[in-house]
This record gives C-alpha cells, structure tokens and sequence, in this order.
C-alpha cells in the first residue's frame, strides 16, 4: 500500500463517515430524550430518494433541504405514535423500514429505470478539491456536528430538559416540561439529520439512488449509539471507524490481486461493528425510560 | 382500584363483556389492515393509478379461484414459518429481526442434500434437518452475545443478517454454484423436493410443514413446561427468576426455536419452489430476499400467537400473491413493490396501542387545535 | 395576581388560601376516586389527610397540585376559581407537592434538579446562581444537602430533603407532602416535623398526607380524614382522639380485633396466638456472617447471623432500605452473598439458584408483587404454578402440562385462601391488591413449605386482607413451620413475631423478645442509636 493508496483509502472513509455520524449523533439526541428510532435504516431510503428528486428539481441545496424534510417528516409520524399514541417503538422502527423498501424501489419504477436512478453530476454538491483529492462539504458538517450537539446537551438548559425527558419523565413532567413535546422535537430533529445523511448519499457522494442504497448503515448508526453511550464525541469516532472499514472494503474491491473474495471484505464493517458493541457494553449506561412511553401516574 | 363499584349484573353480560374484549385484538389487526390498504389507495390515487381497479386485481389475484388460492398460500408458507421465528422470540421478550440472515443459512444448508444422494423422503428430511440445524446455529450466536456481554439482540440480528447475505452469495457463487449455470446453485434433486399440491401451481406439501410447525408451535408455547417458561420469562423476568426459570435458558431456547423455524422457511422456499429449485446468487436472491421482514410484519398482524399468524399469513400471502396480478392487470399495472408500502402501513398501524381508541382521541385533538387557532380555551379532556 | 385565576366569580376571602368545592374524580376505568370533596385550607396551617390505601388521599392531592383533572368539582382562591392543567401552573400559583417517589432525576445533582424545575427552555445552565439560591434558602430553612451530587447516590432521607427544598425554592404557599414518613427513621421523622412547624410559622400552609394516626396526631392543627373517596371527617386536632379518628378512618370498627386500625403492642392477634404452648423445634434456617452488596454496589448487608427454628416467627424489623431486600434475595436465590454461609436444615443454600432452594423447602413471599411475585398479564392459574409448574401432578408425558389438574388445584386455592376471582383464566391484573396477594401466599403455602420467608406481606393491603394473611402465618407457625417476617411496619413484627430483630444499615441492632423494649426504645434502635446507649 503506497502513500496515495492511502489518502484515497481515507478519503473514502471520510465520506462514509459521514452518514452514520450524522444518523448516530440524531439518534443520539433522541436516545437522550427516551425514544429509540430502528426506522433509521428506513429514513435514510427515503430520504436519498427524495433528496435525488429534490436535487434534479432545484439544485443539490434544494434536494439537500427536502432530505432533510421528508427525515422529519418521518421521524414526525415516528413521534407522535411513539408519544402522544403511546406506541411500541421497536415496531413502528420496522413499520417505516418495510414501508420505506416499498415506496423507495415503487418510486425507482415509476420514474422509470427499476432499481436505479443517477443523479445527473450538474446537480450533484460539488465536491472541493483538497490535496487529498475531491472531499464533499457535508464531511464538515459531520465533524463539526457532534462537538454542537455535545455542547449543547452538555451546557444549555433544553439539553437538560432532553435528559430528564429520557432519565425520568415524571421529574421532568412535575418541573412543568410537556415530555411529549420534548421527545416529539427530539425524535423529529434527530430524524432530520438522518434524512440530512440520506439526502447526502444520493446527492453528495454516491450519485445515484438504487432501491438498498443505505445497505444497513442505519442499523449500523444505531450500533455506533450503542458504542457511544450517548456522547456524541464518540459517536464521531465511531462513525469513522466503520467508515474506514468500509473503505478498506471498498478499496480491496479494486486491487486487481483479489487477495480474498469481495463477498468477505462486504461483511467486514458488519463484523466489526459486532466486535466493537460487544467489547463496549458493559461500561455503557443508557436513559432509564429509553424505549418507555411516558404515561401519568 | 380494590373496590371497583361497577358490577357486572349478570353471567350473560359477563360472558359478552368477556367474548368482546377477547375479540379486541382481532378487530384491531383488521383495522390495520385496513388502514395499511387505505393509506396505500390513496399513494396509488397520488400516483394516478385506479386504487379501486388495482385492489380489485389483488382481490382476485389472491382470492379469485383455487389456482389464485394456490398462489397466495404459496406465498404464505414461508411467511408463517420467519413470523413464528420472531414472535416465538416476542413471547421470550426479545426482539429477533434476524429472520432474514437465519432463512439464507437455512436455504444454503439444505440445497447441499445435492451433493449426495438418499431414498425418496430421507432425503427431503435430511434437507429439512439441515436447514434446522443452520438456522439454529446461525440464530444462537446473538442469543449467547447477549447472554455474556450484554448486546441488544435487535442490533447483532440486522448485523448477522448482512453476514448471512454475504456468507450465502460467497456459497451459492463459489460452493455450491451450478456448474452448467453460474447465476445459480445446484438443484435440490428430485429426491429431496416438497411434491406439488395443485398441478401447474408453485403450492407445494411445503405448506402442510409451515401449519404443522404452527401447530406445534403453539402446544408448545401454551401446553408445555417450556412454553410456560418462555412466555413468564418474556412477560416479567424478575417474577420469572422468582419461580426459579432460568432466563437464560429461556432466551436460548426461544432462539433456537426462531432459528429453526427460521432455517426451515429456507427450506420450504428452495426445496418447494418449481421449477429451478434453486438459489440465485447471480441475482443476489430474489426468491429469498423478503420473507424474513414480511414475517415480521404477518406476527405482528398475527398478535404473535401462532394460530393469529396462520390467519394472517393468508392475508400477506393473498398480498404478495395478488400483486403479482396487479402489477400485470392492463389499463391500471400497479407495481408489485406496492403491497410492500401497504404491509409497512399496516405495521405502522399496528404499533399504535388500542387502534380504535385513536379515532375519538384525535377528534378531541383536532378540536383542541381548532380552539387554539381561534384563541378560545380548549374543551375539558374526555374522561376516558 | 395570576393568570391561573379565572376572572369574573371572584369569591370573599374569609381567611382561606384555597377551597376545594365539590371535587369528584371518576377514573376512566370506572373506579370512583374521590366523590364530592368540599374542603378548605387556611394559610399558616399544617392539615393531616388521613385515609387507608385506596381512601383517595393522593387523588385528592393529585388533583390540587395539577397532576389531574377533576372529573367535576371546581378549585377557588380568593381571588376566584383555578384550574390547574400541569404541575407547572399549580407551582407557579405556589402549590408544591413532595410526592411518595420522588420526581428527582438520579443522575442528576441536587442543583441541576432544581434548575430543571426553575429555568426556561432556552438558554444556558447557569448553575452557580441556583447554588447560591439554594445555599441561601438552606440557610433560612435548616435543611442540608449535599448540592454537587447526583441524587441517586444520596440516601433517601436526603433526597427527601432535596425534593422539600426544589419546591420551597419556588417560594410555595402550600405544601403538600405524601407518606413523607414512610422513608425515613423515627429520628428523622422528628427532624421533618421540626421543619413542617419552622415553615407553617413562616407563613407556609401543608398537607401531610399519612395513614399514621400518631404522627398526624403529633404535629398537624386540622385532620381531614378519607374514607373510600368520601371526606368522612374534618376535625381540630386537639379535639380528636385516637380512638375517634381510627373509627373515622375505618369505619365501624371491625368488632374485637384492633388490628383493623392500628397494630399496638398490648392488644395482638398474638394474645390468641400466644395461647398455644410454645414448643420450639429445631432450628431450620441458619445464617452465619453472612455479606451481600445491594444494587449500587455498597455493601448491603453486614455479617449477619441468626436461626429461625420450626414453629416459631422470627420477625425483622427496621426502616426499609437497611439492607432487609438483599438479605431476603440472598436467602431465597435471587442474588448472590458476597461471603458467609447459609443453610436450610443444613444444606448450604449460598449460590443455589431460586428452584433449587425452594426444593429444599422455602417459600417466598416476595415483597414486590407486581416485580416479583406476579406476571400480571398470565391468568390466575398460570400464576398459580409459577414456580411449581415442575410439579409431578402438573406435567404429562412431553412435559406437558395438564391443565385439567392446575384448574382443579386452583379452584381449591381460590376456596381455601377465600381469592376473589371469576376464576383460573381470569387475568391476575384484573383482581384487587389483597386478592393478589393472597394468591401469592396461598401458592406459596401449598409447597408445603419447611420455612416461610415472608417479606412485608402485608403492605398496602386493606384492613380485612392484612388480617387474614396474618393469621395464615401465625397458622403456619402453629402447624410447626418456621416463620422469617420482614416488615417495615413496626406494629406488626411487634404482634407477630416470638423473636425480633432491628436492622439498622445492614446490622441487626439487637435480637430480643417483642416485649423487651418499649416503642421509644425500639425506634431509637431503627434509627441506629446503639443498644448500650439506648437500655442504658
């Protein structure tokens, strides 16, 4: 492996980072707050896919934006089942994965092409050139994101608020915070940045949007959370990780050798991610009301 | 709550009151059902199809006839057998999304009954033996991962499902491949298929083997030791370790049960599939790709109970079944990927607690939204 | 003066804080809990509201300080009728209240609990000025708390405090407290009451709810006292006895037997138990120095030691969290003893797993039904095996269960232990709290058991099921079983138990016959004065 060998093999990990940290660190906030979202995986589908038709539209901006929309507009439905209709999150979380496979690959067929649809390069998010070859602009957001919301959790009184809100919504209920509204918000805003990856996918880095574009990382994002213990900081860290192990899948795919077959290489980020939750429960103390609707009395 | 004032008048009233609260969750999964369709009529109305047209071609395409019966309990046997797996996992307390990665290793145990050869029946057994054992082991390692470290099984499933997908098109493209036809694996040979149920349709005696294991399935849940113990487990733990059940145990067995069942819906869908038999690698498994999501979707429509699911498979089967009328139906094709919005719809659905209780609560709601946008103070809540 | 008040009807203030007219709460279940309570409250006042479990003290509470609306009924201040939709609004008008399990978030520190109740959404922690608030507001007050660590890691007499002092930082003129004293020891229950008096001088009105005659009796001015959701009574303190207010609180006294009311040392079910000579037999539980850490990870019990032998009660008794749970856990198998031994008839039973001690003749009467004595979605006769479901008699060929002979066995619980239910497949949740319980012991009594550990078996029972669970042990002692008792309820150890223990932190503070102490001197010992200073 030679010097650029491996600034391109950064590079890739760099932009693979970047969906699962955005989807961790949004879950995070709604792990935080008391709701657990496994329709992440759904949400990222959907969101590729309207952001590709958002960004043939009106320019990458735009389809950057209705990602970001249709994420929480999901994560909106995802909520208000989950707060105010006191609902069991786990099964909404599959109601919007089975539902966003459905509507995704329904979408690729009307508009045409089953399975698959480019996004044409004038309309992609133009991609800076850097000595390290061309990197999109999202990658900042991504690594500037989790330090935000670290911060913000941390410091600013609505982050305290989003703790009780998860810890013990009867203390928070009795200091006058409406909890379902808390978790509503946090749940939705969480989504919204998920539907920011989604978008990302299709308009900043792959291209195109095919019908098993987010291929597990929103089940892996939700693995990155477990390996966090909710601080974002490490969902930075964690999201790089398994972006640089599916770079490295990425990047054996090429070598000409084929020193072991692609299929093997294709599990190594799954792999990983269940070695790295494994070695990193235990220490990990997650919200005592997480997955719990919030009833009175 | 001790001294409740209400008292029943008579036997006769208790015997409704009882019979209508134990039809509760019937009604409440046909609400979904209904739901689920209602949300995808209106997608297909957005989209300019007829939803009428289109619902009326799946009515017949699943229902229409015995061939049209045939089709959709084809599709429903695979389904009963990957929503036992997770509602088997349910009753234990623990949410098994891996189906999916526990059917592949399944269906890739038992189409190597081809490399040998065994009497009629042996061999078809051996291959449904196989197929158990694969899905088993397959299923176990998260149950062990999070005996002894404490990871979420809803996590290792999804991660053993990708593996499992992988694993199986590393086997079918370089193991167990056709030699004559790379795309795909070698055939079940005419020893170890399911017989064909209805001539000129796919339903095969496969079908007779989901309703057996449903069957069984449900003795053992509600007529057995083992069932008692896995279902006091998943409903309380701490009352369960109380009346000395080991909680792991249970967690394992439940896991294995799925695993099984799991492995055997691999089964039934290569070794009862006409014509090939056989997997596709080269496409990277259409036949197999699916069933272990939509399972999920059949238990929880089937409240998890094994005859629910039995019911409920037909309606998914009739689902997939009639799609594949719809997508073809002249003036008004409707793509097949659609009874995938409405199944996800429906789940949707069915996650919100006491469905039909929705329908006063969101007038309430509305209303208050109506009084806040005029300004006037919101009507009392509903006492209910 | 605020928002909350609703203009128009203003009222005259004749000298009342808040009026309470007509206030009816019907659950959405059916169950009525509160049926047209008209009430008022004067400033500077400590009032009482006494009531069994279920006589709809918290109902009432709940509804004054916002938690719930009242199914009809209306609140007035002076200044006009309030409606309170949250606990927010009812703070802001300065109603407070201090509930049974705290609204404490335990990762939290005392500070940061209270900011989450003062700030507004937006902006930063500013913590440094709560701290001061509340260093100043300890200060006037005399409550200390440790301000910089997270709650769960306080013990609950200083969370009690924390949770006092968030609502008095909100400046409220009505405090409202629920079973304040059930937590804390004799001596910090004297503490409490000395601070209810400072604050009532200072201008502040209370509501101590409490089932404790004595204590209301101690420290209140005015009695309110519940019966099945009806206010049955509203008198002075001074002018009320003890016997006036237990007849109040119960209804006709339940003829001959005290225990209706209130357990007291010289009048016990025990006299009649007494009766029967008293023939020890061997000793069937032994303990020996036995360690075992409590969830946190401290230290839970101390090295303790102790027998029960056959035919007699050996009750323990002690302000609940000294360690009483992890001990009764170790005995029966749910957590593992850190060092010491343990035996039944002299087999160790230190590591065993929970079927394999109940085999050598344990039953447990767990004290957490719904946690652990139940599954409560499971029918009664699935709950009436738990535990057993081995049996021989229950189990076919294929371990099948015949559930022929389980109803059969049921039906017979149900008669024998007077359970009121429409029968086996009627869901344990669907019976009331006594019937529940006697469920639980009439399953644990059919093992036919060497040793009986029965932990706080009767707590939040009505009067008549208490009664009758109580009369099953001393049955069960009678017939020569051992008998281990863990209660928090003094009273009942007292008329219960042959020999006693205090535990106090993980320590028995002395084994001694119930009647070797006097009360004064048994509730010192629960609060951890030493024996030696305590005999003299």
């Amino acid at each position: 492996m030679n010097w650029s060998d491996l600034l391109s093999l950064l590079r890739i990990a760099l932009h693979a980072m970047v969906p699962i940290t955005l989807t961790a660190v949004g879950e995070i906030v709604g792990e935080t707050a008391g709701l657990f979202n496994i329709g992440l995986e759904g949400i990222l589908l959907i969101s590729a896919f309207a952001g590709a038709i958002g960004a043939e539209l009106g320019g990458p901006a735009v389809g950057l934006l209705i990602g970001m929309g249709v994420g929480a507009a999901i994560g909106l439905v995802f909520a208000v089942i989950n707060t105010y209709w006191k609902g069991t999150q786990m099964v909404t979380g599959i109601g919007i994965n089975l539902f966003a496979m459905g509507l995704v690959a329904f979408g690729l067929i009307q508009l045409g092409a089953p399975g698959f649809r480019a996004v044409p390069r004038a309309v992609q998010l133009i991609k800076w050139k850097t000595a390290m070859g061309a990197m999109s602009p999202i990658i900042l957001v991504a690594l500037v994101m989790p330090f935000v919301i670290h911060w913000f959790i941390k410091h600013t009184r609505a982050g305290l608020i989003l703790k009780a809100a998860g810890e013990m919504p009867e203390a928070a209920d009795v200091a006058g915070i409406n909890v379902n509204r808390v978790r509503l918000l946090a749940a939705t805003f969480g989504a919204a940045l998920a539907g920011l990856a989604g978008a990302y996918m299709s308009v900043a880095w792959i291209g195109s949007v095919t019908k098993d574009l987010s291929a597990g990382r929103g089940f892996i994002a939700l693995a990155t959370v477990v390996f966090s213990g909710l601080n974002p900081l490490l969902a930075l860290l964690g999201g790089f990780i398994f972006g640089f192990f599916q770079g490295l899948a990425e990047w054996v795919k090429t070598l000409p050798s084929k020193p072991i077959p692609s299929q093997f290489v294709s599990m190594l980020p799954y792999i990983v991610t269940l070695l790295v939750v494994s070695g990193a429960i235990g220490r990990v103390r997650f919200p005592k009301a997480l997955g719990e609707p919030y009833k009175r009395e | 709550m001790s001294d409740n004032d209400v008292k029943t008048p008579s036997k006769l009233l208790r015997g409704v009151h009882r019979t209508l609260t134990g039809l509760h969750p019937v009604l409440e999964s046909l609400l979904a059902a209904v739901i689920g369709l209602l949300i995808g009529a209106v997608l297909m109305y957005i989209w300019g199809f007829n939803p009428w047209k289109a619902y009326w071609a799946l009515l017949q395409g699943a229902y229409g006839g015995s061939y049209e019966w045939a089709s959709t309990l084809a599709r429903a046997t695979p389904l009963i057998l990957t929503a036992l797996t997770f509602s088997v996992c349910v009753r234990a307390g623990m949410f098994n999304i891996g189906a999916e990665g526990q059917l592949f290793m399944g269906a890739m145990a038992c189409i190597c009954v081809a490399l040998f050869k065994l009497p009629v029946g042996l061999h078809l057994f051996v291959g449904l033996v196989f197929a158990a054992v694969a899905g088993a082991a397959w299923s176990i390692i998260p149950a062990v991962l999070k005996i002894t470290r404490g990871v979420s099984e809803v996590i290792s499933t999804i991660m053993f499902n990708w593996i499992a997908r992988w694993l199986a098109l590393y086997i079918a493209i370089y193991i167990l491949v056709d030699p004559s036809r790379a795309e795909k694996t070698l055939s079940i040979p005419l020893t170890a298929r399911f017989p064909i149920l209805v001539r000129g349709t796919d339903l095969s005696y496969a079908v007779f083997l989901s309703v057996f294991v449903a069957l069984v399935l449900y003795f053992v849940l509600w007529h057995t030791t083992m069932g008692y113990e896995v279902r006091a487990a998943g409903l309380n733990p701490t009352a369960a370790r109380y009346g000395g059940i080991r909680n792991k145990r249970t967690m394992i067995v439940s896991f294995v049960l799925g695993g099984i069942t799991a492995g055997l819906a691999g089964a039934t869908i290569i070794m009862g599939n006409p014509p090939s038999y056989a997997a596709f690698g080269g496409g990277a498994f259409p036949e197999l790709t699916g069933a272990g999501f939509d399972g999920m979707a059949v238990a929880m429509v089937g409240r998890n109970h094994p005859i629910g699911i039995l019911v409920a498979a037909v309606l998914f089967g009739g689902l997939n079944a009639g799609g594949r009328v719809m997508q073809f139906y002249g003036s008004n094709p409707v793509p097949l990927e659609m009874v995938r919005i409405v199944m996800g719809a429906i789940v949707l659905a069915m996650s919100i607690p006491e469905l039909i209780r929705l329908f006063p609560m969101a007038k309430a709601q509305g209303q208050r939204l109506i009084a806040v946008l005029r300004r006037k103070p919101a009507p009392k809540e509903g006492s209910a | 003066m605020n928002r909350h008040v609703v203009p128009g009807n203003a009222g005259n203030s004749n000298g009342y804080l808040l009026r309470a007219e007509g206030i009816t709460k019907v659950y959405s279940d059916g169950t009525v809990g509160l049926r047209a309570a008209t009430v008022e409250i004067h400033p500077r006042e400590i009032v009482g509201l006494l009531g069994e479990n279920g006589a709809g003290k918290t109902t009432f509470t709940k509804i004054l300080s916002g938690l719930l609306p009242p199914t009809n009924g209306r609140v007035v201040s002076p200044e006009g009728p309030v409606r309170f939709a949250s606990p927010r609004e009812a703070l802001d008008f300065g109603i407070g209240m201090v509930h049974q399990h705290f609204a404490l978030v335990g990762t939290f520190t005392a500070a940061e609990n209270v900011a989450l109740s003062h700030e507004r959404p937006f902006g930063l922690i500013r913590l440094g000025r709560t701290r001061e608030r509340l260093q100043k507001l300890m200060q006037e007050s005399g409550l200390r708390v440790p301000l910089d660590v997270p709650v769960e890691k306080l013990a609950v007499g200083e969370q009690q405090r924390v949770e006092i002092l968030k609502v008095l930082s909100r400046n409220v003129r009505l405090l409202i407290l629920d079973e304040p004293t059930s937590v804390l020891t004799p001596l910090e229950v004297d503490e409490l009451f000395v601070l209810l008096r400072k604050l009532r001088d200072a201008g502040t009105s209370i509501i101590l709810i409490t089932h404790k005659l004595k204590e209301v009796q101690s420290v209140t001015d005015r009695i309110l006292v519940l019966r099945r959701g009806e206010l049955v009574g509203d008198v002075k303190t001074k002018a009320a006895t003890t016997e006036r207010l237990a007849q109040l609180m119960v209804g006709k006294a339940l003829e001959g037997d005290t225990t209706a009311v209130e357990l007291s040392a010289d009048q016990l079910p025990q006299a009649r138990a007494r009766s029967k000579k008293e023939t020890k037999g061997d000793s069937v539980l032994h303990v020996a120095d036995l360690v075992a850490k409590g969830n946190t990870g401290d230290i839970a019990v101390e090295g303790l030691s102790f027998d029960v032998r056959g035919g007699e009660i050996f009750g323990i008794a002690g302000v609940e969290g000294n360690g009483q749970s992890e001990l009764v856990e170790c005995l029966t198998g749910l957590r593992k003893a850190v060092s010491g031994a343990a035996s039944i008839k002299g087999t160790n039973i230190l590591g065993r797993d929970p079927r394999a001690i109940y085999k050598l003749g344990v039953a447990h009467i767990p004290e957490d039904r719904w946690r652990l004595g139940l599954v409560l979605p499971f029918t009664l006769a699935e709950n009436a095996i738990l535990g057993v479901h081995r049996w021989k008699e229950f189990r076919g060929p294929l371990s099948f269960l015949r559930w022929g002979k389980i109803n059969r066995h049921v039906r017979e619980l149900m008669k024998r232990f007077e359970i009121q239910a429409t029968g086996p497949s009627a869901p344990a949740k669907s019976l009331s709290g006594g019937n529940q319980q006697k469920l639980i012991v009439g399953r644990e009594l059919a093992k036919n058991p060497a040793i009986v550990v029965a932990s706080q078996p009767t707590r939040g029972l009505d009067i008549g099921a208490a009664k009758y669970i109580r009369d099953l042990l001393i049955e069960m002692r009678n017939n020569g079983r051992a008998i281990l008792l863990v209660s928090a309820d003094l009273d009942e150890v007292l008329a219960l138990a042959d020999r006693m223990a205090i535990m106090y932190e993980g320590r028995f503070m002395t084994t001694c016959g119930p009647s070797d102490l006097n009360r004064e001197q048994i509730g010192m010992l629960m609060g951890g004065v030493a024996r030696k200073e305590v005999v003299g």
